[in-house]
């Protein structure tokens, strides 16, 4: 999960001694705001949105015209970047900046251990930087870090400020440590300057990009609030999909992003679900959710996540599509919780009949679920057809757009 | 000795978090299919208890220390939850065991971080987090993989099939044998950031066993350990076909950090896309029996392409029906 600058500023930055601009952040231009803005001879205003590069889309500003601030502010603090919008905006003291850094720590899958990434070249983009001026020390004992080796490291890449050195290092150990210990997966400052404070020389951490691991021993979810990883706030059917797997253990049901297209999704397993979703795809079907059902859920979870993904305006096909299983019970879900579903949205009259359905399943009790489906397909009057494993499962959107164009023309995406 | 490292005629399992809904069921579906391949559970407090086929202890070392079973294990099969792993894997370390599975999903990184790295100080192997377990044939199996019937997807054979996504790993063995393939070696290696044990170190282990024919590899975006694969053949270590298949490419298409799938399954700041694994592979290929697949069921043709032989005949037909069509 990803926080916002000022979370991180707050909550992690004071915590592990990491030296910050002075801040503040506020949703509109209260009195702390006016105060802050009007003590400092310049500031730095910043859109509180977690979508990157948010310079480049003229949502940081620096100010020194005070008439301009309050104005700027209101425009920052609302305004939406890449299509996020803001949730307010953040108010710095301006540096005086004598150098960038770029810092970074992160896991390594080449070294499967955490990394440290330095170069004097920050300020810009890391894809920006020329990779030979992007130096990595890798922690290969997470048991024992110290300044010592980050001052090793940064004499052997001939790191060239002498006096930065000692301060330098212990800032990285202290960067570390923040890392490891609130559990992220990223941790980057860039850039991270040198500013001038008087006559003294002092290091900043001018930015915070802060990745959580979802899987830590403490979600983050419990301590920041649940985010939607879309930069868009969830839509009705994604918060209701959520509330299928709280308080209940048994399998999970609960994922769903929605999506612009009109092909739904009924997918299964994380490997299956992403192929699935992906040749359909690449088939020009425009798809309207990802899902991932799996871990044997019951079938009243099925039941509600079908009507979820069904309840979608505008679909004209439907794929209900996995491997074989292992573990899931192809009656309990398909045969029960989708044919029940099936059933009530036909009395209820919800159930779209000029849908076209491609089905494709194995695993447990394949046989009886498929039959169970079939014929609830029957006396509901739905359009399709249902294939096992014969039938490779990537082969399967490629059925449902073979059978889209033949009854109802739909037209394939053209992909470039 | 008959069947690789990960399991083989000498393997003798102990389950850990035994009584567990997923464990249970695995331990007494095991005893059906390969009796006496697992030898004991653990589970704090259970200790004593018959709730289980297999002996119950409350700590690994008294599973190790019994008279009867104890020297037989050799591997452990972890079904823990995510925050109780690393406590499990050091237990089984220190208790001298040697390769251990972690089934469990959504271990958190650091302790992933830190399981690998006494792992490679110790010299052990361990699978995971979130591998489904492993399947050969020909010895037995590990954990849950293939259900209560493996017989639909896993006939003894000459492929091995490395995947991260453990429901993948036993459609792929399903689609191979309907075409005529079996499998040596199914390893669910799982996707985590943090991977115990990746393509190249599978590819490095059975470099030399005579009965490897062939390898198919399932990949995802996030990470490099595809990549890493690709260096390994392109260096002349794996020399056996290689058919590839990495999925993914549709996430580019969407906003970057669009969690899907596995946690490992992530692009960052531009890193880990699966059209660069693809491009990495290829590479790979020039001089080297590799074959990328585009879609997933052309696993097959790359596999029959790359001159792997058919292990018995092809079970299926041109065009494939229905079960029930409704159409008409």
């Amino acid at each position: 999960m990803k926080l916002y600058e000022h979370e991180a500023l707050e909550s992690i930055y004071r915590k592990f001694h990491i030296p910050a601009p002075k801040f503040v952040f506020a949703t509109e231009p209260n009195d702390k705001v006016r105060e802050f803005i009007e003590k400092e001879p310049a500031v730095v205003i910043k859109s509180m949105v977690l979508v990157g590069k948010r310079g480049k889309a003229g949502a940081v500003k620096v100010v020194s015209d005070k008439s301009h601030a309050i104005s700027v502010f209101k425009d920052l603090a609302t305004r939406e970047v890449y299509g996020e919008k803001s949730i307010g905006a953040l108010v710095e003291e301006k540096l005086n900046i004598q150098k960038e850094y770029y810092l970074s720590v992160t896991y390594s899958t080449k070294d499967r251990a955490p990394a440290i990434i330095f170069s004097e070249h920050g300020g810009m983009d890391i894809e920006e930087i020329n990779p030979s001026l992007i130096f990595t020390h890798v922690v290969k004992d997470v048991r024992s870090v110290y300044p010592y080796q980050i001052r090793k490291f940064l004499v052997e890449i001939g790191f060239s400020d002498k006096e930065m050195l000692r301060p330098l290092s212990e800032l990285i150990v202290n960067v570390y440590r923040a890392f490891w210990e609130t559990e992220c997966r990223l941790l980057e400052i860039n850039p991270l300057v040198v500013a001038q404070v008087g006559d003294k020389k002092k290091l900043v951490a001018a930015d915070a990009v802060v990745l959580l691991d979802d899987d830590a021993s403490i979600s983050p979810s419990v301590r920041y609030g649940a985010r939607g990883g879309m930069g868009r706030p969830l839509t009705q059917r994604e918060q209701d999909a959520i509330l299928i797997d709280q308080g209940d253990h048994r399998g999970k049901a609960g994922s769903y992003v929605e999506l612009e297209g009109d092909i739904a999704l009924m997918t299964f397993g994380g490997g299956g679900s992403t192929v699935t979703a992906e040749t359909a795809i690449e088939a020009g079907l425009r798809i309207a959710n990802l899902t991932d059902i799996g871990g044997n859920p019951p079938a009243e979870k099925m039941y509600k996540i079908a009507r979820i993904i069904l309840s979608k305006p505008g679909l004209k096909g439907v794929l209900v599509c996995g491997g074989t299983a292992s573990n899931t019970r192809i009656d309990v879900t398909l045969g029960e919780g989708l044919a029940k579903a099936l059933d009530d949205m036909k009395a209820e009259g919800k159930l779209d009949p000029n849908l076209i359905w491609v089905v494709r399943r194995s695993g447990p009790e394949y046989v009886k679920g498929l039959k169970m489906l079939h014929e609830c397909f029957v006396r509901n009057g739905i359009k399709g057809e249902i294939y096992d494993s014969q039938l490779p499962i990537t082969e399967a959107p490629i059925r449902l757009r073979e059978l889209m164009i033949k009854y109802i023309g739909y037209k394939p995406e053209e992909l470039g | 000795m008959k069947g690789p490292v990960y399991l083989n005629e000498k393997t003798g399992i102990v389950v850990i978090g035994a009584t567990g809904r997923e464990a249970s069921q695995v331990i007494k579906e095991s005893e059906v299919l390969y009796p006496g391949i697992i030898k004991a559970g653990v589970t704090p407090g259970k200790g004593g208890t018959n709730e289980l086929s297999v002996p119950v202890f409350d700590t690994l070392s008294d599973a190790v220390k019994d008279p009867k079973i104890g020297s037989s294990i050799n591997t452990a099969l972890i079904y823990v939850p995510p925050v109780s792993v690393l406590d499990a894997v050091m237990e089984c370390l220190d208790g001298g065991i040697k390769v251990l599975y972690i089934i469990t999903e959504h271990v958190p990184i650091r302790d992933s971080e830190i399981i690998y790295q006494e792992k490679v100080r110790r010299g052990a192997v361990i699978i995971g987090g979130t591998s489904l377990g492993c399947f050969v044939p020909s010895v037995g199996r590990i954990g849950a993989i293939g259900g209560k019937d493996p017989s639909i997807a896993f006939k003894a054979g000459g492929l091995v099939i490395i995947s991260k996504s453990g429901g993948l790993t036993v459609t792929t063995a399903e689609m191979f044998k309907r075409r005529g393939w079996g499998t040596y070696c199914a390893l669910a290696i799982g996707g985590d950031i943090i991977s115990n044990t990746t393509y190249a170190d599978v590819l490095t282990e059975l470099k030399d066993d005579p009965n490897v024919k062939g390898v198919v590899m399932l990949g995802e975006p996030g990470g490099s350990y595809e990549e890493q694969a690709a260096e390994l053949i392109q260096a002349g270590v794996f020399k056996k076909p290689v058919a590839a298949f990495i999925s993914g490419r549709f996430q580019e298409r969407m906003p970057e950090g669009v969690a899907f799938g596995h946690a490992g399954a992530i692009v960052e700041r531009g890193m880990g896309k699966a059209t660069d694994k693809i491009a990495r592979l290829e590479k790979a290929g020039k001089k080297s029996p590799v074959k990328i697949a585009f879609y997933y069921h052309e696993l097959v043709t790359a596999i029959e392409s790359l001159g792997v032989p058919r292990d018995f005949e092809d079970s299926t037909t041109e065009y494939v029906k229905p079960l029930y069509s409704t159409l008409n």
